[in-house]
């Protein structure tokens, strides 16, 4: 059976100065109307760390505003932004904006447009051994859609939205909060904002299959796909399947605000609980679509410094379709509270505890690669190891939430705060870092400092659990989410996250940092700069690769039957 | 076509048809409900199957409740609070509505049984929730619902234990159409 | 002036009212003894509702029951059964599972780490499967999951036992932004809770009395001016509905969280063990003040219970009014209440 790290053989010869492939448009031309795979992984890639950082300096606004009973920041923020002086009530209602768009831009404009957009578009092709993406111009739409979708959010907290500026409705915009609950033309402009984003994702989604189903290089099987393509293959299917659920609910957000209908009204037959039905049916499926693509990318990274092939690659990748598909079936565990009967709870409970098992398997398997591997721990190393402990610290809080007379208790407080950012922020968010350090010198052709990147690994591997451990216990006392203030005996531990967050702060100022000793000094990159155990296509091409890569078609030999 | 347009175009079919059962779930999910009882809906029978009904000696306790959405200018309560009733014969509640406005005011009423699971035993033959009431300026009326519990329930191993159901109301001012 | 204005209204019920405290007038006195911070005995006056209304004194809440504590790191310590065995499900099940499989995962990281890295194991492996382990891995989450699931789903088959047919329904309504407790089978017992303002902070219900005026107020931000007060040791039916958009039903110490939908009505049993003052917050998204809509139970026993409803003019009939015979249909709500042949022993 062919496993995918050690059967490539590359026939491809980079022929680098080649002017004919390295021929690039002037400067609007290329980055404005681009058909290049790695121009727009490029611009995913700084757009989304454009929007993490508001997305983060927004929760720093919260997290200041936490850290002791009482408000004391929000009133100011509100005079800020709205120019003038504002009411308390103002004041509050700017929490659930911030709130609102902290969770947005986190989930549609970062941890998406990153992985899938950036990541995706950077080495999807270049791993398949395919010159481009299917479809070059539709790519370039898909980026620019989501460009369209934040600034669409960003409108919406300049204009009306009930009590003051803004949507505060949570990122999950439950009816009747969003219809008749929310006056005002924020809501919509919020709306709409997921609309352009869905719409970008369900192109790139069509993009990355017919590129990944029709545009391998011969030889390269399915079996033999890297993980990480398989991973952004899972994903455009989940994106493909639940994406046009949530455009379908929304949209009918947007006519029972504005054009009459009931759906989610009961005044017209309508049932609210159905909007959550439908946002959770898209909904948690989009917590896969963001982990999926960070599972791939640990592999690569666990693969190449193990310099081994990866465990059990099958497995693997169908322990990946395996979640893809259990995500469709388990939406209503973040319904529990709603007044579901007995028996669908047993279902949800039963239904949700499945997807632990093909998880376990991927924990497992990442260990039994490095398990007789001869480990080397890069910077892409390290952050991939501190992946696989905090996953697995978030995915055990998830078995507790998956217990329906469990989550009676922790439903809405601290505890699922705590619980989705260790798989997404401590999480996926880690195995962004991962990704950039392994693969930031071939894409920009320039070396990271080695030691800023496990410094900022440990500064904010410090940070995050600074912050979000406490939460636990937060939860476990009762503290509900989306609340701007607190009694006193919450103190010390928003006390404690709160100083976590700063921590965190200074990771990302080295990450900032190590980008700029990057381009200023960093040594140039070779073309396979992680040695024998980087064994994938993309390391056959010199760093960054050229504007036009495999014109001739590289074939994959398979010589790696055990 | 050549392939990639192929597959593009199929799979695009895939998004488009998740698009339409997303719109579709809508009366999938009511017929859904009224056919299972999921989410305590009541179901609602004609006269010639409630005749079937035979009633048994068993007593099980209703209780009724009335909720007015805020911006319905409306007094509405149940006349009882709770009543017994045998289970399989039919029996008889009444509500009472009053228009406190100057004007004419329509309403729609939105049910459901709790427990939830109980709902597809309890079978109403006549509601004044099947459709819009209009109460004139100060108009008070009796609005009378006929239904029976079917003893089916008693077969039911989770809901033969409910020693009460509860029949609750909300009613809503009727949404204009384009407003 | 707790419910005075209320009580106030209701003067049409004064007959059932003073009925009623007649009745209750003689275990008032047996209760005395225990209620030592309730100052409880004015309502034994037998005076005009309004008056008794006005005398009802709150319990005094106490600290760190029924409420967060101080960096506190566990579940608040638990008054039902069903919260109990919750708990014990998380402490004693799901809690040493989750740790240990953390800890194993741990120890692997560190273990492969020191033993197979570049200099202690030069020469990589090319081992790639093991159809043995793989198997194994898959089936031992699986064994774990059932060990799990089986008291997983017991816990929530327990929810099915409905309540009893005369136990005490409670009607919750939550609004933007308080909420609003009715005893529908008590008289035409209905008030608003509204959190208390914090001295020294922006109002947050204007005409509601400051935290910290009267001695019995518990923490700022749980503490509310009408506390929903319900008898201990009984199952009592709470349906929950909401008047605006959707709320959440949450007491953390009771293990109890069940949302208020607009449209519809949903049900749960709440069995309070022992006394107490005990506290929650509204747990789902509900718009500005989402933050400052506390919910504060007064659990007493059913005496002290029944003397309190006595005092907001209700009545203390629900017992006894689920197994009268079918009352005629015509028959109007407020004649129905059977307080007349109601006894507070019941």
């Amino acid at each position: 059976m062919a496993t995918t790290a050690d059967t490539f053989q590359a026939h491809a010869e980079p022929h680098d100065h080649d002017h004919d492939h390295d021929h690039k448009p002037a400067f609007f031309a290329r980055w404005f109307m681009s058909t290049n795979h790695k121009d727009i992984g490029t611009m995913y890639l700084i757009f989304a760390i454009f929007a993490g950082v508001i997305g983060g300096a927004i929760s720093g606004i919260m997290r200041l505003e936490l850290a002791e009973p009482g408000i004391q920041y929000l009133q100011w923020w509100a005079n800020f932004l709205g120019g003038k002086e504002a009411t308390f009530d103002e004041a509050l209602h700017l929490w659930n904006v911030l709130i609102t768009a902290h969770g947005l831009i986190m989930v549609f404009f970062l941890v998406m447009p990153a992985v899938i957009g950036g990541f995706g578009n950077w080495f999807v092709p270049l791993m398949i051994g395919a010159p481009d993406m299917a479809f070059p111009r539709m790519n370039n739409i898909s980026f620019w859609l989501t460009v369209a979708g934040f600034i669409s959010l960003m409108a919406s907290s300049l204009v009306p939205g009930g009590t003051g500026q803004g949507a505060g409705v949570g990122w999950t915009v439950y009816a009747p909060l969003s219809t008749y609950g929310s006056q005002g033309p924020a809501m919509d402009f919020a709306i709409f904002s997921l609309h352009l984003a869905g719409a970008g994702s369900i192109l790139g989604a069509i993009n990355f299959i017919t590129t990944i189903f029709n545009m391998r290089a011969p030889g390269m099987t399915l079996h033999k796909m890297p993980l990480f393509v398989w991973s952004v293959l899972v994903t455009a299917f989940l994106l493909l399947l639940a994406l046009p659920v949530l455009a379908a609910a929304i949209t009918m957000l947007l006519t029972d605000r504005n054009f009459g209908t009931t759906f989610f009204d009961p005044a017209g037959g309508g049932d609210p609980v159905l909007y959550q039905h439908l946002f959770w049916f898209f909904g948690h499926p989009e917590v896969y679509i963001m982990i999926l693509p960070a599972f791939g990318i640990i592999s690569q990274i666990i693969a190449t410094f193990s310099k081994k092939p990866v465990f059990g690659y099958l497995g693997m990748a169908y322990a990946m379709v395996a979640i893809g598909v259990v995500g469709f079936i388990v939406w209503a565990h973040h319904m529990y509270t709603t007044g579901l009967s007995v028996d669908t709870k047993m279902y949800f409970t039963a239904a949700t505890m499945v997807i632990a098992v093909p998880t376990g398997v991927k924990i497992f398997s990442w260990i039994a690669t490095m398990w007789g591997g001869s480990l080397e721990f890069k910077s892409p190393m390290v952050w991939a190891i501190g992946f696989i402990f905090l996953f697995t610290v978030g995915g055990v809080t998830g078995v507790v939430l998956a217990n329906g007379g469990v989550d009676d208790n922790l439903h809405d407080t601290y505890y699922v705060v705590a619980h989705f950012h260790y798989v997404l922020s401590l999480g996926a968010v880690t195995a962004l870092f991962a990704g950039f350090y392994y693969w930031f010198p071939k894409m920009s052709g320039r070396m990271h400092s080695e030691f800023l990147s496990h410094l900022q690994f440990w500064v904010f591997f410090v940070g995050v659990n600074l912050i979000f451990f406490p939460m636990h216990f937060l939860g476990l006392q009762g503290m509900p989410r989306r609340y701007p203030d607190y009694t006193a005996a919450y103190a010390h531990w928003n006390e404690v996250a709160t100083f976590g967050y700063q921590i965190m702060a200074v990771s990302v100022g080295l990450f900032f940092l190590n980008v700029i000793y990057a381009f200023t000094m960093g040594r140039k990159a070779e073309g396979n700069y992680w040695g024998e155990g980087a064994t994938t296509l993309e390391w056959t091409l010199s760093s960054p690769p050229p504007f036009h890569q495999y014109e001739t078609l590289p074939v994959i030999e398979d010589k790696g039957h055990h | 076509m050549n392939r990639n347009a192929r597959t593009a175009v199929s799979v695009g079919m895939l998004a488009v048809g998740m698009l339409a059962l997303g719109y579709a779930s809508v009366p999938l999910y009511r017929i859904f409900c009224q056919v299972t009882g999921f989410n305590g809906t009541t179901q609602r029978v004609d006269e010639a199957q409630a005749a079937t009904v035979i009633p048994t000696g068993k007593q099980i306790s209703i209780r009724f409740d009335g909720n007015v959405d805020p911006d319905l200018p409306w007094n509405f309560r149940p006349e009882q609070t709770t009543d017994r009733v045998t289970i399989g014969a039919r029996d008889m509640a009444v509500f009472l509505a009053k228009n406190t406005s100057d004007h004419p005011v329509t309403g729609v009423a939105s049910f459901n049984v709790e427990p939830e699971y109980t709902g597809k035993y309890f079978n109403k033959i006549q509601c004044f929730c099947f459709s819009e009431q209009t109460l004139q300026p100060g108009e008070e009326v009796r609005m009378p619902v006929l239904y029976y519990v079917d003893p089916e329930l008693l077969k039911d191993d989770d809901a033969k234990a409910v020693e009460q159901i509860t029949l609750s109301y909300t009613f809503h001012r009727k949404v204009e159409e384009g407003s | 002036m707790k419910f005075g204005d209320r009580a106030l209204k209701r003067a049409m019920t004064l007959k059932n009212t003073l009925l009623s405290i007649a009745l209750v007038a003689a275990p008032q006195a047996l209760m005395a003894q225990e209620a030592a911070a309730d100052a409880a005995p004015a309502a034994a006056d037998a005076a005009p509702a309004a008056a008794a209304a006005a005398a009802w004194t709150p319990m005094m809440p106490t600290p760190g029951k029924g409420m967060p504590v101080d960096q506190g790191m566990t579940f608040q310590t638990q008054y039902s059964p069903l919260g109990e065995y919750a708990q014990w499900m998380h402490n004693g099940v799901l809690m040493p599972i989750i740790t240990v499989i953390s800890l194993f995962v741990l120890f692997l990281l560190i273990w492969v780490m020191a033993r197979y890295n570049s200099r202690a194991n030069p020469v990589a492996s090319k081992n790639s499967h093991n159809t043995l382990i793989e198997v194994v891995w898959t089936l031992v989450p699986v064994l774990i999951l059932v060990g799990v699931a089986v008291p997983s789903i017991d816990l929530l088959a327990k929810q099915f036992k409905p309540a009893p047919a005369d136990a005490l329904t409670v009607k919750v309504t939550g609004n933007q932004w308080f909420w609003s407790y009715a005893y529908p089978d008590n008289g035409e017992v209905e008030f608003d809770s509204k959190m208390l303002n914090e001295p020294g902070a922006p109002v947050i219900n204007a005409g509601v009395r400051e935290v910290g005026s009267l001695p019995t107020d518990g923490p700022a931000q749980l503490e509310v001016d009408n506390r929903l007060v319900l008898p201990v040791g009984e199952p009592i039916r709470l349906q929950i509905t909401a008047s605006d958009v959707i709320h959440s039903f949450a007491i953390p110490s009771l293990w109890f969280k069940l949302d208020a939908v607009p449209g519809r009505l949903n049900e749960k049993v709440l069995f309070i063990e022992e006394p107490g003052v005990y506290y929650g917050q509204c747990s789902e998204l509900c718009g500005v003040k989402h933050g400052y809509m506390p919910i504060a139970i007064e659990a007493l026993p059913r005496e002290k219970f029944n003397q309190w409803l006595v005092a907001q003019g209700g009545t203390v009939g629900g017992k006894q009014e689920a197994q009268a015979a079918p009352a005629p249909a015509a028959a109007p709500v407020e004649a129905a209440p059977s307080a007349e042949a109601t006894g507070p022993a019941a």
